[in-house]
């Protein structure tokens, strides 16, 4: 029985509802309607655990992702999104950046899908 | 640290390697007038050549996609056919006008029907059914099938011609740029994002945008800059630039600062799929890449005149590429290109890295519809450029004498 998250990462588990999203669209989205108080929260808690996310995720070959560990990617791959916003500008938003709600994504990477 | 972190910062006198270039000021009529623009359209853009896509989006036969030229208005269907052919067609039903495959990508059964009256072409474009054909007047299907766009192919990518008889070949297009850049693994990055955006600016400023790192510390001070200009190089100076025609590359120095945290993640865990990427795999780089082979080097900017730049390092690139649809709009589309990932730690560097370069752009763009507006409204009408603003440089004077060659054309067919 799993999980909604790989056993160690049940802090991360308020986040799953939020943050586990389709796409890297659907991840900008979610970012530029955020705010930077709700970001810093994602982020706080998910830097910890980034070493042993990643040390988990090592292990699975995309295309067989266990749903536990793919709601982890997905969180993974929330924070790379986050990232720039707090890391870099302390704003959702590019810091007097071009409005990135004008870009249109054209083709993305699958998050989970196995790659040729 | 060894010896190798601590590089010496980068010298001025790019500009003196091509005094054909001249050091004066500019004017910015280029970037702004109708009519300058309109010349441009036949002297540039319908000589030039357009990547469409990668054999990579193809692979079998039946596959296919779909591309939307913006600057001619035209669309593209793309096909693998059951030779292994790749064939580029207008994607114009000959019935009437629609298009014959309104789907993005795909696979076909061998043939493409055109969802408004139903006739369907096969792989190699040949008309091959007209639906109720008793209800006409004789078409000969033969002489109806789709129209070929001249395509060639480089390295793996589909470059297309918008007009039926090409002004150059893709190979002399290409030049000593292709020639020299030729071996990379291009095809090696099969995974990539693409995103685009309208903007209100002359598509040279599209250009300009990543054609020079003087701009760096100031307009990237968070992100950009910490790790592109490390050691010192507080001015944001360029390794080198080499012009090849109306081609030209510009080399960046770079020596990593100490990353950010998620960076650090990525960096760590998933270093393939970064622009700081060591290759390991042991390659060595074609000479147009890196060519002063130096050990500081991390990343090109291989632009092939008048449309795409190649951000490239030892491990990824990006496209840069626009399409000028007007004196002062542009649509630009950035592909980022990653190699596959196997696990999920490694997919993670792949976002990474899209989240950032897309970022970063957008810190870039910021520029660009207020430089129009100053051009627009006649604020500014010179532009100065600093020693390593060179390719802003050297395109302004390909522009100039490409019109001023075009006048010549025309004044010659009038006498």
């Amino acid at each position: 029985m799993s999980g909604v998250l790989p056993p160690g990462f049940a802090v991360a588990e308020p986040f799953v509802a939020d943050w586990v999203l389709p796409d890297a669209a659907a991840r900008m989205a979610k970012r530029q309607s955020s705010r930077i108080e709700d970001l810093r929260r994602f982020y706080g808690v998910m830097l910890p655990l980034g070493e042993a996310a990643l040390a988990h995720l090592r292990d699975f070959e995309l295309g067989s992702v266990p749903e536990d560990s793919e709601r982890l990617l997905k969180l993974m791959l929330a924070l790379a999104e986050v990232a720039p916003a707090v890391e870099w500008y302390n704003d959702p938003r590019v810091y007097d950046g071009f409005p990135v709600e004008r870009i249109r994504y054209l083709r993305q990477i699958p998050d989970t899908a196995a790659q040729a | 640290m060894n010896e190798l972190s601590k590089p010496p910062v980068p010298g001025i006198g790019l500009t003196a390697k091509y005094p054909e270039l001249g050091t004066g000021p500019v004017d910015t009529a280029i970037y702004h007038q109708p009519e300058i623009y309109a010349k441009e359209m036949e002297a540039i853009f319908k000589r030039s050549w357009y990547m469409i896509g990668r054999v990579e989006q193809i692979p079998k036969p039946g596959d296919f996609f779909t591309s939307y030229m913006p600057t001619f208005r035209q669309e593209v269907l793309v096909c693998r056919d059951r030779e292994g052919s790749v064939n580029a067609f207008h994607n114009v039903c000959t019935h009437r006008g629609n298009v014959v495959e309104h789907r993005p990508s795909g696979h076909s059964n061998g043939l493409f029907m055109c969802r408004f009256h139903g006739w369907s072409y096969d792989l190699k474009g040949n008309l091959a059914r007209i639906r109720d054909e008793e209800g006409f007047f004789g078409i000969d299907k033969a002489c109806n099938g789709l129209k070929t766009v001249p395509m060639g192919i480089w390295e793996g990518f589909i470059w297309v011609s918008s007009v039926d008889d090409p002004h150059q070949s893709l190979g002399e297009f290409l030049g000593e740029q292709g020639a020299d850049t030729a071996g990379y693994p291009w095809g090696d990055c099969t995974q990539f994002y693409q995103f685009e955006t309208e903007i209100d600016c002359n598509w040279k400023l599209v250009n300009d945008s990543p054609a020079e790192v003087y701009h760096i510390p100031v307009l990237h001070p968070n992100s950009a800059a910490p790790t592109m200009m490390a050691s010192g190089n507080t001015m944001g100076r360029l390794l080198d630039a080499e012009i090849k025609g109306n081609h030209r590359t510009n080399s960046h120095y770079s020596v990593m600062g100490e990353p950010k945290p998620v960076q650090k993640l990525a960096y760590f865990h998933a270093a393939a799929a970064q622009n700081v990427a060591v290759d390991e795999k042991g390659y060595e780089l074609p000479k147009g890449i890196n060519p002063a082979r130096s050990p500081w080097w991390t990343v090109d900017l291989i632009m092939f005149f008048p449309t795409i730049g190649f951000t490239l390092s030892a491990g990824m690139y990006t496209a840069h590429q626009v399409w000028p649809v007007g004196p002062n709009k542009s649509i630009y589309q950035q592909r980022v290109f990653v190699r596959p990932a196997r696990t999920a730690a490694e997919r993670f560097g792949q976002e990474n890295t899209m989240v950032e370069f897309r970022d970063v752009v957008m810190e870039d763009f910021s520029t660009l519809e207020r430089i129009q507006r100053a051009l627009d409204s006649g604020q500014i009408r010179q532009f100065h450029y600093h020693d390593h603003e060179l390719a802003l440089r050297h395109q302004h004077k390909v522009v100039t004498d490409i019109l001023a060659q075009y006048d010549r054309e025309q004044a010659g067919d009038a006498a």
